[in-house]
C-alpha cells in the first residue's frame, strides 16, 4: 500500500516537466557544474536505477536533504510532525465530543424544530472552505477583538525546552485556540451526522425496545444501550477523520502560519524544494494509511462480536 | 373469575398510517386465569403481537390505544400514568421477545444485562445480583460460567433460555412471550417450551404465549385465545377448543399446522388473505375465506363472542351447527373449494 | 430499500429519455428545491456575467480624480462592493468567479461520476481479476492524501483550472467506484439479469441496457457531492497560490485578500462575499444530494 503510494510519488516528482534541481541551480552555474550536481543527486542515471535507489533509501528511512534548509528531510519532517498531530488531535477531539453529544441529542429530538434547523446548519459548516473559516475567525477574534494571537505556535522571543514544555504553556494554548476551533467547526459535522443516523437506526432495534419494556430509565435506554451501540462506527470514523484532517491541515496551517507538515509541503512545493515536498507528502500518506489500519483495529477491539468471536 | 391475573376488555389499538388509521386490535376481550399459560394465536397481522405489546404500553410511536381496558391485578393498565406503568414493568409483567438475538444488546455481557434489571429495577445489591443470576441460569439450564459471555456467543436455543432467565429475574406475576420459539427448529422448540412450562408451574406465574403456531398452543397452553383480523373469534380451554372448535377459523387453523409431537399427514392451508384493516368488512371478518359462510354472515353486523358452554366462547353465527361443520372442516376438499 | 425496489421495476430498453426519467429530481424536498434554486441563480449569473459585471475583473481601475481606486469601501465611488488593494472591482470579480466555480464544479463532477461509474460497472459486472485490479487501484487512491496530491500536481503542471479538475478526477472516482460496484453486485443477482443472459444478450448490452440505468441515480448522487468537493478544492488550491492567476475565481479572490492583509485592516467586504458564494454553491449540492439520499434510502424517512 505504502509502496504503491511511494511509487506514484516517485513518478510524479521525476516525470514532471520542470527540472528538479531548478531551485538548486544558480543561473551562473556552468554546464559542467550542473552535470556534477546531477551526478551528485544521482539524476544522471536511468530512471529505473533511480527508482531502486529511491526505494532502498526509503526503506532505510533516508529521505534525502532539503535543498532549502540543507538539512536531512527526515529530521525536518519529524520536527514538524508533532505540531501537526497536536493540532489535528486537539481539534478532532473537540469535534467528536461535540458531534457525538449533539448528534445523539438530535436523534432523540427527532422531528423537533431544533432538529430541522440543525441539519442544514451542520451541512453549511461542511460546505465552508476551511481556510475561509480560519480567515473569518482570525479577522474577528485576532485582528478586530485582539483576543488571540494571529499565527504561529508561540510568541516571538519565547523559548521552551522540548515539545512538552511548549505544548503545556499558556502561550501555546492561546495560539492553538483559533486553528483548532477552525478545524473543529469544520470536522464536527461528520461525527454529528453519523451519530445521528446511527442513533435513529439503533433506536429501532429490538434491544432498545426491550430496554423500555424492562422499565429501565430513559438515561439507560438512550445512553447505555442506544448511544453505546451507535457509537461504534463513529469511533471507527475517528481514525479515518485523522487521516482526512491531516490532509485538510494544509490550508489551515497556512492561514495560521502553523509550523506543521501541511504548511511545509506548500512552502516546499512553492520553493521547488523537491526532497522536502516529497518527504512531507510521504509522511502525510503514512499517517493516512496508518489511520485507516487503526480504524479497522479499533472496530474489532470495540465490537465484542469481533473481539470475542 | 375472581382469580384472573389479567382481564382484557374491548381493547382497541390503532396505528396511524399516513393520514389513515388502521385498527389493528378491535374490541379484543379475553382473560388470563392466575397461574396458567394462555396461548394467543392467529396468523401474522391478526393483532396478537399488538395486544402483547399494548399490555406493556411500549409501542411504536404511531400506535394509539383507542379504548378498552386491561385489568391487571385489580388496576387498569391502560389508565396508568407512565410512571406507574414503569414501576410495574418487569417487576410484575415481563416479556420474552421473539428473537433474543436482536433483543439482547450485542455489546454487553449477559451478566451485565441481568445486573441491569436486578440492580436498577429490582434493587438488589451487586452480590445479591450475582447470586440471583447464577440461580436464574441454573433454572433455565445454562452453566453459570456463561454469564460472562456475549449474546452472539450463544446458540439460538440458548439465547432464548437467556431471555427466559431475564424475564424471570424479578419474579414477575405475568410473563408475555411473543413467539418465543418461532425461529428455532422443532426439537429445540420442544425443549424450550418444556422449560417454560416447567418453570411456570414451579413458580406459579401466568404466561401469555403469543404464537402463530397452533401446535405450540396445543403442546403447552391451558387456555387458548384465537384472534382473527384484530378480533378474538374463539377462546376457551385448550383441549375443548381444539377438539370441539366452534369457529370455522379455528378449525381451519388446526388443519394448517403439523403436530409438535407427531408429524401429521397432509396440511390443508386456509386459502386467501386476512382482510385489509384499513377497510374492514362488515359482519364476520372471516366470511370471505370461510367455506361455511352464508349471506347473513356479512350483513348481520358485528358478531359478539357468545358462550357456547363451560367458559368456551366463539363468535360465529353458525356455532349451533358446529358439530356438522367440524365434520366437513376435517375434509381438505372443503377448504380446497375456496381456492 | 424495499419500497424503492418495489416501485423501481427494472428499467429495460435504452432510450435516452428513459435514462433521463431515471434521474428523478427530488422535488418534494424543500431543501432540494432550495438547492436547485441556488444553482439556477448561479448558473444565470455565470451565463450573463458579461452583462452583470460593471468592470473588467482584472482591470486596474482609477477614480474620477485619476487616483488608483485601491482599497475603496463598498459604495465608495460607485463600486458596489469596494475594490481590492490593486484597484480591481470586487463585485465584478465575484460575478466572474461564478463562471469558473461552475465550470470546475460541473466538469469535475462529470468526470468523477463517469470514471467512477465505469469502474464500478466493470468491476462489479466482470468480477474476477478486473475487479481485483480496479479495487486495488481504488485502495491506493484512498491511500493518497487528496489535497497534497492536487497541490503537487497543480504546482508542477501549468497553473490552470483544468489541472485541478484533472487531479481531482484522478483521485475522487474511488468513492463512486466502490459504491457503484457493490450496487452492481447486488443487481447482478436479480432474476431479470439472468433472464437477459440466458436469452443471449451480450455482456455489453446487459451492462448498458439493464444495469447502468438502475445505478444512474447513485452516479448522480456522487456527482452532485463531487460538485461541492471540486469547488472547495479549487478554492483551496487557488488560496495556496497554485491557481491560475489569469482566471478569476473565488479562491483567487480570497488568496488576494489574505495576501493583501485584508484581515488585519478589517476588509470584511473583500473576503466575506466570495466565501459566502462558495458556501452557497456547495451547500446547494449537499441539499440536493440529501434529497437524493432520501430517494435512494427511503428507510431513513420512515
Amino acid at each position: 500500500m505504502l509502496w504503491a503510494v511511494a511509487t506514484i510519488l516517485f513518478l510524479m516528482f521525476r516525470l514532471m516537466p520542470t527540472n528538479p534541481l531548478a531551485a538548486y541551480i544558480d543561473p551562473t552555474f556552468t554546464e559542467e557544474q550542473q552535470q556534477l550536481l546531477m551526478a551528485k543527486f544521482g539524476l544522471d542515471r536511468p530512471l529505473w536505477e533511480q527508482y531502486f535507489i529511491y526505494l532502498k533509501n526509503l526503506l532505510q528511512g533516508e529521505l534525502g536533504d532539503s535543498f532549502f534548509y540543507r538539512q536531512p528531510v527526515g529530521e525536518r519532517v519529524m520536527e514538524l510532525l508533532p505540531n501537526t498531530l497536536v493540532l489535528t488531535f486537539s481539534s478532532l477531539i473537540i469535534a467528536y465530543v461535540f458531534g457525538i453529544i449533539v448528534g445523539a441529542w438530535l436523534a432523540w429530538k427527532r422531528d423537533s424544530v431544533a432538529e430541522r434547523a440543525a441539519i442544514p446548519l451542520v451541512l453549511t459548516t461542511r460546505a465552508m472552505p476551511e481556510f475561509w473559516l480560519g480567515m473569518l475567525l482570525l479577522a474577528v477574534f485576532s485582528f478586530t477583538l485582539g483576543w488571540f494571537p494571529a499565527g504561529g505556535t508561540r510568541s516571538p522571543g519565547s523559548e521552551y525546552d522540548g515539545y512538552l514544555a511548549l505544548y503545556t504553556s499558556r502561550d501555546f494554548l492561546a495560539h492553538l485556540v483559533l486553528p483548532a476551533m477552525t478545524l473543529a467547526i469544520y470536522s464536527q459535522g461528520l461525527p454529528l451526522l453519523l451519530m445521528r443516523s446511527n442513533m435513529l437506526e439503533v433506536m429501532n432495534e429490538d434491544f432498545v425496545t426491550m430496554a423500555r419494556i424492562k422499565g429501565l430509565s430513559n438515561w439507560t435506554v438512550v445512553v447505555r444501550h442506544a448511544a453505546r451501540n451507535a457509537l461504534l462506527p463513529v469511533m471507527t470514523s475517528f481514525a479515518i477523520a485523522v487521516g482526512y484532517q491531516i490532509q485538510g491541515n494544509v490550508v489551515v496551517e497556512t492561514v495560521f502560519s502553523w509550523p506543521g507538515l501541511g504548511r511545509e509541503l506548500v512552502n516546499a512545493v512553492s520553493a521547488s524544494d523537491y526532497p522536502l515536498a516529497q518527504g512531507a507528502f510521504l509522511m502525510i500518506a503514512v499517517v493516512v494509511v496508518l489511520m485507516n489500519l487503526l480504524a479497522d483495529l479499533l472496530y474489532s477491539l470495540l465490537d465484542p462480536r469481533i473481539s470475542h468471536a | 373469575m375472581g382469580d384472573d391475573i389479567l382481564r382484557v376488555n374491548g381493547l382497541k389499538i390503532s396505528y396511524a398510517v399516513g393520514d389513515a388509521k388502521v385498527r389493528a386490535v378491535d374490541d379484543a376481550t379475553f382473560s388470563i386465569p392466575s397461574g396458567s399459560i394462555v396461548g394467543l394465536v392467529g396468523e401474522s397481522g391478526c393483532g396478537k403481537t399488538t395486544v402483547a405489546r399494548g399490555l406493556t404500553r411500549v409501542m411504536a410511536k404511531s400506535a394509539i390505544i383507542e379504548g378498552g381496558e386491561a385489568i391487571f391485578d385489580g388496576t387498569d393498565l391502560m389508565k396508568m400514568s407512565e410512571a406507574e406503568m414503569n414501576r410495574l414493568r418487569w417487576r410484575d409483567i415481563a416479556f420474552v421477545p421473539q428473537s433474543a438475538m436482536n433483543s439482547l444488546d450485542p455489546v454487553y455481557r449477559i451478566e451485565h444485562q441481568l445486573n441491569e434489571v436486578l440492580i436498577q429495577r429490582g434493587g438488589h445489591s451487586k452480590s445479591e445480583a450475582r447470586q440471583r443470576s447464577e440461580e436464574l441460569f441454573d433454572m433455565v439450564g445454562i452453566e453459570p460460567r456463561r454469564l460472562k459471555d456475549y449474546p452472539h456467543q450463544f446458540s439460538g436455543g440458548m439465547r432464548q433460555r437467556v431471555a427466559i432467565a431475564l424475564a424471570l429475574a424479578l419474579n414477575p406475576k405475568l410473563v408475555i412471550a411473543d413467539e418465543p420459539v418461532t425461529a428455532l427448529d422443532v426439537i429445540v422448540q420442544r425443549q424450550i417450551l418444556d422449560t417454560l412450562k416447567d418453570l411456570q408451574e414451579k413458580l406459579g406465574i401466568s404466561v401469555i404465549l403469543v404464537t402463530h403456531d397452533i401446535s405450540v398452543v396445543a403442546y403447552v397452553c391451558d387456555r387458548i385465545v384465537v384472534m382473527y383480523a384484530g378480533q378474538v373469534v374463539e377462546s376457551g380451554d385448550t383441549e375443548t377448543v381444539l377438539t370441539r372448535p366452534y369457529h370455522p377459523y379455528t378449525m381451519g387453523l388446526y388443519n394448517a399446522f403439523p403436530d409438535l409431537q407427531s408429524s401429521a399427514g397432509l396440511l390443508t392451508p386456509i386459502e386467501g388473505h386476512p382482510p385489509d384493516l384499513r377497510h374492514p368488512p362488515t359482519g364476520c371478518r372471516f366470511a370471505q375465506r370461510c367455506p361455511f359462510a352464508q349471506s347473513r354472515c356479512t350483513t348481520s353486523g358485528d358478531i359478539e363472542l357468545a358462550d357456547v358452554g363451560g367458559g368456551h366462547y366463539a363468535a360465529c353465527l353458525r356455532s349451533g351447527e358446529a358439530a356438522t361443520l367440524r365434520g366437513d372442516a376435517a375434509k381438505s376438499e372443503t377448504w380446497a373449494a375456496m381456492a | 430499500m424495499h419500497s424503492d425496489s418495489a416501485s423501481a421495476e427494472p428499467i429495460r430498453g435504452g432510450s435516452v429519455l428513459r435514462w433521463i426519467r431515471r434521474i428523478h429530481l427530488p422535488l418534494d424536498d424543500p431543501f432540494a428545491i432550495a438547492g436547485l434554486l441556488i444553482y439556477a441563480v448561479f448558473i444565470l449569473v455565470a451565463v450573463f456575467a458579461d452583462q452583470l459585471a460593471t468592470h473588467d475583473p482584472l482591470e486596474i481601475l482609477f477614480t474620477q480624480d485619476y487616483q488608483l481606486a485601491a482599497d475603496l469601501r463598498p459604495g465608495e465611488d460607485g463600486f458596489v462592493l469596494g475594490t481590492t488593494s490593486l484597484g480591481r472591482d470586487i463585485y465584478s470579480q465575484l460575478v466572474y468567479g461564478s463562471r469558473s466555480a461552475l465550470l470546475i464544479g460541473i466538469t469535475a463532477a462529470f468526470m468523477v461520476a463517469v470514471i467512477g461509474t465505469v469502474v464500478g460497472l466493470l468491476a462489479g459486472y466482470f468480477r474476477g481479476w478486473t475487479d481485483i485490479v480496479l479495487m486495488r487501484a481504488a485502495d491506493i487512491a484512498f491511500g493518497i492524501p487528496f489535497l497534497p496530491f492536487v497541490i503537487v500536481l497543480a504546482a508542477f503542471l501549468e497553473p490552470s483550472i483544468w489541472n485541478v479538475v484533472f487531479a481531482m478526477a484522478l483521485i475522487l472516482w474511488r468513492d463512486t467506484g466502490r459504491v457503484i460496484r457493490s450496487q452492481v453486485l447486488t443487481l447482478r443477482t436479480r432474476a431479470y439479469i439472468d433472464a437477459a443472459r440466458v436469452s443471449g444478450s451480450s455482456d455489453l448490452k446487459i451492462v448498458f441496457r439493464h444495469i447502468a440505468p438502475n445505478i444512474l441515480p447513485l452516479s448522480f448522487l456522487y456527482g452532485s457531492i463531487a460538485i461541492g468537493w471540486a469547488i472547495l478544492t479549487e478554492a483551496a488550491i487557488s488560496f495556496l497560490g497554485f491557481g491560475d492567476p489569469e482566471t478569476i475565481s473565488w479562491g483567487y479572490m480570497l488568496q488576494d485578500a489574505y495576501a493583501s492583509q485584508a484581515l488585519s485592516t478589517g476588509g470584511y467586504y473583500w473576503f466575506v462575499p466570495p466565501g459566502i458564494c462558495i458556501v452557497l454553491v456547495v451547500v446547494a449540492g449537499f441539499f440536493i444530494s440529501r434529497g437524493y439520499e432520501e430517494i435512494l434510502f427511503p428507510k431513513l424517512k420512515e
